[in-house]
């Protein structure tokens, strides 16, 4: 079943194959953990591991410690008249709310967002150890070369003209007297 | 209790680890993926449109806006750097031509054939699974447009990876990212704005008046540098030999030119003599983006590693030159 969950999460299942490990997990406690514990790993991998540590544990058992102010209460849709009481604590409470967005609006970002997601990479280095040659700066001829170089780029294929902009760059330019 | 928990994790984690690595060799590429490849290659071909762009690398962003004219009669496509001197590139069919306002140069890089520019085929869009592994990704908004993300992940760190967006709709590429194994991101491409549909013939004639400009021809034609007494390989997995000619780079001697390609990323080897240059460049490895160039000197000729991949990969290239006089 574990391998089922697996390949379920790198979407390798198709639409009929993907019934068993749903339902697994629907009813089996351990399926559940694997999913979990799954995701987990493929967060670490990925250098976001604090995302899904028991988050839904973790949000379920606060959700049940908290009052439930505001929530609709069971029973028929047409609801008994509402108590005095009510309009003002609900309007307390979307105050609260309000103040609450506010804060967190204002409140300076931890850390920094990386614009981009990074992407899982895991492949060992095939290239051996060589000698590291001299650190030098970009020149004009860099130019040229890189014109010359361009056109035969299979990358222009997917790409079309952008990468040319490297030939024209103010960095190779500049140099150019 | 603790250290039985820790201890219970790393087994978890170590043996779900391999299960993972193991499904993942099964699936590299996605199906999927590679017909978007496919797509984005065509719309690339077909489309006309424009847009502008912006080219992130380092520390440095440059502005420039791409327009290009699909018809009949050929296709034209102009780039125009929008930030400091008006650089312009053209490519049409058989002919790039490059003009630099600031040292009132015309470059032309022009071809006999068709077959000289070689692209990547839809048909060899397959065989990049060898040297990458190709998945889909989120989906984006960028420039106003619904898109869908391709990851091409490097198999080793001899390459980049990319993470291509292209429109849902039409196949059009919106933003590419180049990053190194690590995830570090060496350069990037972002449209800000894009129209795509017919484009007037105006819009890709050259902005600027050159007749007076100094004329750079490239002249290439075939060359067997092999038989010059050259041998280079490209010593790097995947990596095959493209093309081999000769040209003029800045009105001096014949250059020769080695292209190897692993199908996305090329890596160019240029040979020419010492003699006669005032001043000898210096020897070493140079950086600009994800573009590397690797200088040396063999047989008092200057070697030249031109490639869009890691330093390592133009260096290995580079240190395969070798000279014998032929007999």
């Amino acid at each position: 079943m574990k391998a089922k969950i697996s390949a379920m999460m790198d979407g390798e299942l198709d639409a009929q194959e993907l019934g068993e490990p749903l339902s697994a997990m629907a009813s089996d406690r351990e399926a559940r953990e694997s999913w979990r514990t799954y995701h987990l790993i493929s967060d670490a991998l990925r250098g976001d591991a604090i995302l899904s540590t028991d988050c839904a544990l973790r949000v379920s058992q606060r959700l049940s410690q908290e009052p439930a102010l505001i929530a609709p209460l069971p029973g028929p849709v047409r609801a008994p008249e509402r108590p005095r009481w009510f309009v003002p604590s609900a309007l307390a409470a979307s105050l609260a709310a309000v103040a609450f967005v506010g804060w967190m609006a204002l409140a300076p970002q931890r850390g920094t967002v990386p614009a981009v997601a990074p992407v899982p990479v895991a492949k060992a280095p095939q290239a051996q150890p060589a000698a590291v040659p001299p650190k030098v700066a970009v020149t004009s001829a860099t130019q040229d070369y890189l014109f010359a170089h361009q056109a035969y780029s299979p990358r222009n294929s997917l790409q079309g003209m952008a990468p040319y902009v490297r030939t024209v760059s103010d960095e190779t330019v500049q140099k150019k007297k | 209790m603790s250290r039985a928990l820790g201890a219970w994790l790393l087994c978890a984690f170590t043996g779900v680890a391999q299960a993972q690595a193991q499904a993942q060799v099964q699936v590299q590429v996605s199906p999927e993926a590679l017909e978007w490849l496919r797509r984005i290659y065509q719309a690339t071909e077909k489309l006309s449109y424009t847009g502008t762009f912006v080219y992130q690398q380092g520390d440095r962003t440059e502005t420039s806006r791409i327009t290009r004219r699909a018809g009949p009669a050929g296709n034209v496509e102009k780039l125009e750097v929008l930030d400091g001197s008006p650089r312009e590139v053209l490519r049409t069919r058989d002919e790039v031509r490059c003009y630099l306002p600031d040292s009132q140069t015309v470059k032309v890089d022009r071809r006999r054939d068709q077959r000289s520019f070689p692209a990547l085929l839809p048909a060899q869009v397959t065989t990049l699974g060898e040297n990458y592994v190709i998945s889909m990704d989120e989906t984006r908004r960028i420039a106003g447009y619904d898109c869908q993300a391709i990851v091409l992940s490097p198999r080793d760190e001899l390459r980049y990876g990319y993470q291509l967006w292209a429109d849902v709709q039409t196949g059009m590429l919106l933003k590419a990212r180049a990053f190194k194994s690590n995830g570090e991101t060496v350069e990037q491409f972002t449209f800000t704005q894009l129209e795509i549909g017919p484009v007037p013939r105006e819009r890709v004639r050259p902005r600027v008046v050159a007749r007076t400009w100094r004329v750079e021809q490239a002249a290439v034609s075939p060359a067997n540098l092999a038989q010059a007494g050259w041998t280079m390989s490209a010593d790097l997995p995947g990596f095959r030999k493209v093309i081999e000619v000769t040209r003029l780079l800045r009105e001096a001697q014949p250059v020769g030119q080695v292209v190897f390609s692993d199908g996305l990323a090329a890596v160019s080897v240029f040979i020419e003599p010492l003699a006669g240059r005032a001043e000898t460049p210096p020897m070493g490895l140079a950086s600009m983006g994800a573009v590397n160039v690797y200088t040396r000197q063999v047989a008092n000729h200057l070697v030249t590693v031109v490639g869009e991949t890691p330093a390592a990969s133009v260096q290995r290239i580079g240190d395969t030159v070798t000279y014998r006089a032929p007999q």
